[in-house]
């Protein structure tokens, strides 16, 4: 866990990317979820963010 | 490898001599083989999809294009996010995307760890399984409306058979509470060898010392299948999983053909509600800005497939 | 190897798993086996309860896919000379005269004509650009291989939009050409993919010593690397191939009429009341069964093609 954060702060590929991919998952999962009409609302911001922020990240060095 | 004439000289050729010759004209055929393909794919998809993003901001209507085009802002967005029955589509999408990826992991893992004990002809029926994933969705989709038909229909009559149950008092296709199942049967019957094939290359590709190892320790075959089979198939599974995750959550030729979206808008995932609002109400700035929710997602989802598809690359 | 190896499984845990999948075969490919058997059963049969395994073979559904009908009265029927060929006389047995041939033979060459072209296109223009990422330092190769496959991972209903607009103010709706260039734009991706893996698999040194023999990059490209991908290039063509011949969103919304491709057509066969079932069976087996022979030509390269080259075996 620790190593995940010193990964971040350091802007290392792999920490990053994770993160964009958990942001995107949970884009995905509020679209479709049935409970919360604003989680559906909110779905798009969500899974945009995560996207551009994936296609940024992934120029990071390893 | 043989030894061929290539070979030799090839093993006697110092590399900076042949770096030397391969000389600047490379770069110019690199730009020469690739220019081609990027060219026609930014003209076949990244210039419609600017277009796209463009009419999404608009009231434009494709059945109507003399008509003057208002650029409304983010209303489209607004109003197709706080729509409450697209949200039922987007928990119909769900529904079909969960259940089909459960009944194709189960299935699939199973009979790839069953194909994978190496019995006699193993090549020859794992040949037959694949079978119904390589065949046209809308084509078989149409036939099984055959198959479901109550009565005369193979399926209600196989169900009969083995449960007893009047094949004529359920309607698959018809019915609200079996519409949503009728689709995740065929979907889970024409895919599950996609599953099992991905399965089947990561149990292979586990090498036999591993599991020498752990018989030296003595593990016991239930410890040795969770604590090696699985971790080392996982990355496979992840991309089945990914990749039948994204083809499901635009499916549209198979369940248009089933059931269209019916009985009423039981079965109508989001691909079909996009078509409906597209090419028959011609809400088109509206379904320009539905198109993009939906590319993002796919965009999104394909990025992580992309990750995990060059993890297992390094196996 | 040794003889005995403790992985290894027993024979009867080989025996019981043999049977599982057989079973499971034998039930995945029963759908199958009705579409086949379907189109040689008479109408009647096809619609039997319960269900018939054993029928009388009859080419009705044959027929009736390759000819439009009209229903005639009984007088008029005696009034003709006797059929001339087995067909009319199938036609005439259910008081009909055959009015002329169908679409589907048209429908079926607009898929020969459009699967064939795309594939042809896809492949070449894939090579090129295969050979490139393979071989030398593209700028962005990452990004841009990244770029290739994502197209071809996007919904078709969403994509459709833009470029129903844009083949209308081309000209090129319902058009042969324009369906060939959509189907090329999705398929090269999977050529890209899939041949950049087999030409990585082509060692280096072939080329380089044909570069010291004085081939240029060009011929050493076509004479030395080409031969070497040639079954590479041949299972992306099937897959490509295949691809373009079970498509149906695209072809439902771009084509009506003199480009429409199969897929959209068979569900529209319909006799009296509702689908012409033998009819629509006979279509599809006309229509699956060259599917089914390249897959088992192909199975030594499904994995990779349905994981874009990723997993090899």
């Amino acid at each position: 866990m620790s190593q995940f954060v010193h990964g971040l702060m350091r802007f290392r590929r792999g920490p990053w990317e994770m993160l964009a991919s958990v942001l995107i998952a949970i884009g995905v999962v509020m679209l479709m979820q049935p409970v919360v009409l604003w989680a559906y609302t909110y779905s798009f911001i969500v899974t945009l963010t995560g996207t551009v922020m994936f296609i940024v990240v992934s120029h990071f060095p390893d | 490898m043989s030894d061929t004439p290539i070979d030799r000289v090839a093993k006697a050729t110092p590399p900076s001599v042949a770096s030397k010759i391969r000389g600047l004209s490379d770069r110019a055929i690199a730009w020469l083989f690739v220019l081609p393909t990027i060219f026609l794919l930014l003209a076949v998809n990244i210039f419609p999809l600017i277009w796209t993003i463009n009419l999404s901001f608009t009231n434009f209507r494709a059945n109507r294009p003399n008509r003057e085009v208002d650029y409304i802002g983010l209303r489209n967005y607004e109003r197709i996010l706080t729509d409450e029955d697209i949200w039922l589509t987007m928990q119909a999408t769900a529904h079909f995307l969960f259940w089909t990826i459960f009944f194709q992991v189960l299935i699939g893992f199973t009979l790839a760890w069953l194909i994978n004990r190496k019995f006699k002809g193993n090549d020859l029926w794992t040949t037959l399984i694949v079978l119904p994933m390589m065949l046209s969705p809308a084509v078989v989709g149409n036939f099984w409306t055959f198959l479901y038909q109550p009565q005369i229909g193979l399926f209600n009559y196989g169900i009969s058979f083995l449960t007893g149950i009047d094949p004529s008092s359920f309607q698959m296709i018809g019915d609200v509470t079996l519409a949503p199942w009728s689709i995740v049967i065929v979907d889970t019957w024409m895919w599950t060898p996609f599953v099992m094939l991905i399965c089947l290359a990561g149990l292979r590709s586990i090498p036999d010392y591993i599991y020498e190892a752990a018989e030296i320790d003595r593990a016991s075959q239930w410890r040795q299948f969770w604590t090696i089979t699985i971790p080392m198939v996982l990355p496979f599974l992840m991309l089945a999983v990914l990749f039948r995750g994204i083809e499901n959550f635009k499916m549209f030729d198979l369940v248009v053909q089933l059931t269209g979206g019916g009985p009423g808008s039981i079965t109508e995932l989001t691909s079909i509600n996009l078509k409906r609002e597209a090419f028959e109400k011609w809400r088109t700035g509206y379904a320009s800005a539905y198109a993009i929710i939906l590319f993002v997602t796919v965009f999104g989802l394909a990025s992580i497939y992309v990750k995990a598809l060059n993890k297992v690359k390094e196996r | 190897m040794s003889s005995y190896s403790i992985t290894e499984p027993s024979s009867l845990q080989k025996w019981l798993a043999g049977t599982l999948v057989v079973a499971y075969a034998v039930i995945t490919l029963l759908p199958l086996v009705w579409i086949l058997t379907t189109g040689f059963k008479s109408p009647v049969d096809a619609i039997a309860y319960p269900p018939k395994i054993l029928f009388e073979p009859s080419l009705e559904g044959y027929v009736n896919l390759f000819t439009t009908r009209t229903r005639v009265a009984p007088e008029t029927l005696e009034a003709l000379p006797p059929p001339a060929t087995w067909y009319e006389e199938v036609v005439r047995n259910r008081d009909m005269v055959i009015a002329g041939p169908s679409r589907y033979g048209e429908r079926f060459l607009n898929s020969v004509i459009i699967g064939f072209g795309s594939t042809f296109l896809s492949v070449f223009l894939g090579t090129l650009a295969a050979y490139a990422f393979s071989r030398f330092k593209v700028p962005l190769k990452d990004d841009l291989l990244f770029f290739i496959l994502s197209t071809r991972m996007m919904p078709p209903i969403a994509v459709a939009i833009p470029i129903f607009l844009m083949f209308r103010t081309l000209g090129l709706s319902d058009t042969h050409l324009g369906m060939i260039l959509l189907y090329t734009a999705v398929n090269i991706s999977l050529a890209v993919w899939l041949l950049k893996g087999f030409m990585d698999e082509i060692p280096r040194e072939y080329e380089e010593a044909a570069l010291i023999d004085g081939y240029t990059r060009f011929q050493a490209f076509y004479k030395v690397v080409l031969p070497q991908a040639a079954t590479g290039i041949a299972s992306t063509a099937i897959f490509c191939l295949i691809f373009s011949w079970n498509e149906y969103a695209f072809a439902v919304l771009l084509t009506s009429g003199t480009a429409q491709t199969a897929p959209p057509f068979i569900p529209t066969i319909i006799g009296v009341g509702g689908q012409d079932w033998p009819a629509v069976a006979a279509g599809a087996t006309l229509f699956l069964v060259p599917v089914m022979v390249f897959t088992i030509l192909l199975r030594k390269h499904l994995l990779r093609g349905i994981t874009f080259g990723a997993v090899r075996k």
